[in-house]
């Protein structure tokens, strides 16, 4: 019991505090691409420590949904970290079909956001949100396929033991059809974290912006939580894609207890930076979809899962 | 070995399908260019086992000859024929691209099913190398005919040309030497008589849309 609430808490302050560094390196990734300094790679904490201390602007029309929804994106995204093992030997919750659970814990925090948007009722808001709700409504199918592709292959709904299972088999070595999912994922992460074909996180006040849009009323304080929340959102998401298709690290029970913990939290965070190094590599090679351009991305990204489940459970036998 | 066979020819699809979903004819050519370089990788590990385990380096040659012509020659040729002729951003085919792109996936299944009821075929991942090539060129086809102007039919049979080798290469572990020769000297014919044609086209119409070739009569 001690040991559960201990990796729970390992789990839970690791993300929140690896969170906007994330962030950070995707800047400078962007920064050294284009031949600039860049600001710094801890930027992000900075703001944040900024935005804390400052007082918060509440427009008068707004109801308390625009008031709850920081604390609802925050604590629903520090909920479903506990879902997602930054390591095999930690293992915080786990049940059969938490791989629903996490899905639809994200799903609430965006749910909120979107009627926060609404709230205010401001143009911009109204617009980010259905946007928003357009894309993660045509991304979905894509995420589903791919993430329960891998639970078939594994025969199981529960994140901790497809990690292990992928780990037996070998990862993405397994079969050639997860480089097919893999691809699709990450179509799915950079569409569900607002990153550069499908909405640019750098824009602010344009008629492109989707999610800085349904945010652009809060201040202070509660634009912290809403931006850590999502930095945590994305990281969580990254931890799925490395963790499930690259889940190479030591087990535990082969030395030490603390060693191996400790290896295998330095070889998540080197994933974790190789994995944010590629996405701003992929955000500096692309321009930005016009918004009725992603349902081709989405369509793209959708057979290219449906085919590798296709692959696997079809075509290879 | 087979393994790496099994990732080419999915990551060949793969760009196959990323062509089919691309918009603007300078991202096919670039999309052209990634799966050519693939198909070179695929030919380059081919000839390496070929040159050491039964000493023949003809296929080395071949890998050469794709790198030269494929990866370098007929991009820059195509990218120039492109920046020559008026450029007018217009819808380039015929139906939306997500029906496109799931029309795709019907061949890639219904390849599947045509190649697993042939006599004589064996299951497992040569099986899987074979409907991923013949997938690639039945969408070179789709390719080929879903789109209104010349730049992105050149490319859709450069497209089933590359499908026919990858192909003949997974079946074969590497075809005569004369007939790969054969091959490209036809393709690099068809190439620059087609890319003049689209100059001429651009000449006549003012554009490179095939439709307006109907308009020639009366």
């Amino acid at each position: 019991m001690i040991i559960k609430v201990v990796a729970m808490l390992i789990q839970i302050i690791l993300i929140i505090m690896l969170a906007p560094l994330v962030n950070g390196i995707i800047k400078k990734v962007k920064a050294l691409t284009e031949k600039r300094r860049g600001a710094p790679v801890l930027q992000m904490y900075f703001d944040l420590y900024k935005l804390l201390q400052k007082s918060m602007v509440v427009s008068e029309v707004s109801s308390w949904v625009f008031r709850v929804t920081p604390w609802i994106v925050f604590a629903t995204s520090l909920t479903a970290c506990l879902f997602v093992p930054i390591s095999s030997s930690l293992l915080p919750l786990h049940f059969q079909g938490d791989l629903i659970m996490l899905i639809y814990l994200l799903a609430l925090g965006k749910f909120f956001m979107t009627l926060a948007g609404l709230d205010t009722g401001s143009t911009f808001g109204g617009m980010g949100s259905s946007r928003e709700v357009m894309i993660s409504a045509i991304m979905e199918p894509a995420l589903m396929v791919s993430l329960f592709t891998l639970g078939l292959f594994a025969r199981s709904t529960s994140i901790p033991q497809i990690m292990l299972h992928m780990q037996e088999q070998g990862g993405m070595l397994a079969h050639p059809a997860f480089i097919l999912l893999f691809l699709s994922m990450l179509v799915v992460i950079i569409a569900d974290t607002s990153r550069l074909p499908v909405d640019d996180p750098a824009t602010h006040l344009e008629l492109t912006m989707v999610h800085e849009a349904m945010i652009l009323e809060y201040s202070g304080r509660d634009l912290a939580l809403m931006e850590w929340g999502a930095a945590i959102k994305q990281l969580l998401l990254i931890t799925l894609l490395v963790n499930l298709f690259f889940p190479y690290d030591p087990l535990p029970g082969a030395a030490g207890m603390g060693f191996v913990l400790l290896a295998s939290l330095g070889i998540y965070i080197m994933k974790v930076i190789l994995a944010s190094v590629l996405i701003g590599l992929i955000e500096v090679s692309t321009v930005k979809f016009r918004l009725f351009s992603v349902p081709n991305l989405a369509a793209l990204s959708f057979i290219l899962s449906f085919i590798g489940f296709l692959q696997l459970f079809v075509l290879g036998r | 070995m087979d393994y790496y066979f099994t990732v080419l020819s999915t990551l060949i699809l793969f760009t196959a399908f990323l062509l089919i979903a691309n918009k603007r004819p300078d991202s096919y050519i670039k999309t052209f260019r990634a799966q050519s370089l693939l198909l070179a990788l695929t030919t380059a590990i081919m000839g390496t086992h070929n040159l050491f385990a039964e000493g023949h380096y003809d296929v080395m040659v071949v890998c050469l000859l794709i790198i030269i012509l494929k990866v370098i020659y007929i991009p820059n040729l195509l990218q120039k024929t492109q920046a020559n002729v008026a450029y007018v951003v217009e819808k380039d085919f015929f139906s939306s691209i997500p029906l496109l792109v799931i029309l795709c996936c019907g061949i890639v299944a219904f390849t599947y099913f045509t190649l697993i009821s042939m006599e004589g075929m064996d299951a497992g991942p040569v099986n899987i190398q074979l409907v991923n090539s013949v997938s690639v060129i039945l969408i070179g086809l789709l390719f080929m005919i879903s789109r209104k102007r010349a730049i992105g039919q050149i490319i859709g049979l450069l497209v089933i040309e590359n499908g026919l080798y990858i192909t003949g290469i997974f079946a074969t572990h590497g075809l005569p030497f004369i007939v790969d020769l054969g091959i490209f000297i036809d393709l690099i014919t068809a190439v620059i008589v087609l890319a003049m044609m689209v100059f001429k086209l651009n000449d006549e119409f003012s554009s490179i849309d095939t439709n307006k070739l109907k308009k020639l009569r009366g």
